[in-house]
């Protein structure tokens, strides 16, 4: 095999996990196989890894229950968010003295910490329900952000307001990568701050799907964190 | 029960007992079958054996061959054995019928 091909064979394997690369290396090195029949053997293993993952409920859910409609609807509110922000900064905050606060910025506000909840939640679950299937998932949440920011036609305001939910996104994502659990108490403190601040909107016709569709995370994760807990007061019970 | 490639890789597994890794099992396979065995089919079978309990893998020395990277060493469990065994069993016990054991000339015209 000349340099290049095995350089590219190289690069191909990286995609499986460091026992598995050097195990596999090995053997197509021992065995002088050819660099076409070595790559096609490494990305059929690449392969035949991802969909076994995709036999498990988890990355469907992370994908499909939360990356995919997450997205669209976290965009939307986004929008929401920068609307209403700019109509206050038009009309009645700012006017004249500066600051007037009334019951538009609270409404503002709450939304805000709403959308940052959601959105870190969301991105929280998406990393730990599903972790070696978090780059397909972190994918579709992209699809329908490109589709909207291509098709953005609000003159008076910029096509990047549509991710507000972003940063605190990805910072969910990461801390779900990392820790993959939260403690049962912060679970049920951050559910119940979201459904305290989704009160305001309970009103409104058709605002529970966009509701409970960003709000199950959260709820997800006060069962996750509490199934934990009854295990390890077994544990320790047995223990004891 | 075992897959017919499973049972395969099993009993290559054995009967290069302390030399079964990934390369010897594959070479084993494609010379006795006469058919190939992707890299794939390889590993993916390996981890599902040593799922079921019916292998035992680790990683072994690193040989100068392989440019200087470790072998997958694959080991049969006493409960792979027996999975094996009843495969074999059944194909011997399902076989007794079939023309190509008896010799006879009949079957499909």
């Amino acid at each position: 095999m000349t340099n290049v091909a095995w350089s590219l064979v190289e690069v191909a394997a990286q995609m499986l996990d460091q026992t598995e690369r050097e195990a596999v290396l090995g053997d197509l090195e021992e065995t002088n196989e050819r660099a076409w029949g070595a790559l096609t053997g490494i990305f059929g293993l690449v392969l035949r890894r991802q969909l076994s993952l995709w036999k498990n409920w988890r990355p469907w859910l992370a994908s499909f229950g939360l990356a995919l409609p997450g997205s669209l609807l976290l965009m939307g509110f986004s929008l929401s968010i920068s609307q209403t922000y700019q109509k206050l900064i038009n009309s009645t905050v700012f006017k004249d003295t500066g600051i007037t606060l009334g019951p538009g910025v609270s409404l503002l506000l709450c939304n805000l910490l709403l959308l940052i909840a959601w959105s870190w939640t969301g991105g929280f679950v998406m990393g730990s329900v599903s972790r070696r299937t978090v780059r397909v998932s972190i994918a579709l949440s992209f699809m329908p952000c490109v589709f909207c920011l291509t098709r953005f036609r609000v003159e008076s305001l910029s096509r990047f307001c549509l991710l507000l939910f972003l940063l605190p996104a990805v910072w969910g994502v990461r801390r779900g990568l990392r820790i993959a659990k939260i403690r049962l108490r912060s679970a049920l403190i951050l559910a119940a701050v979201i459904t305290l601040l989704t009160i305001p909107t309970w009103g409104s016709k058709g605002s529970w799907i966009p509701n409970w569709a960003l709000s199950w995370p959260a709820w997800y994760l006060v069962a996750t964190a509490s199934t934990n807990a009854i295990s390890k007061g077994q544990r320790q019970w047995q223990a004891s | 029960m075992l897959g017919e490639f499973e049972y395969l890789l099993i009993t290559a597994a054995a009967g290069l007992g302390d030399n079964a890794y990934g390369a010897a099992i594959r070479g084993e396979i494609e010379s006795t079958t006469g058919r190939k065995c992707s890299i794939g089919a390889l590993y993916t079978t390996i981890e599902r054996l040593e799922t079921k309990g019916l292998l035992k893998t680790w990683m072994g020395e690193a040989t100068a061959e392989r440019g200087g990277r470790a072998k997958r060493m694959v080991r049969v469990t006493p409960k792979g054995i027996e999975a094996a065994k009843d495969f074999y069993d059944a194909v011997m016990r399902v076989s007794r019928g079939a023309s190509w054991v008896t010799n006879r000339s009949g079957g499909a015209l």
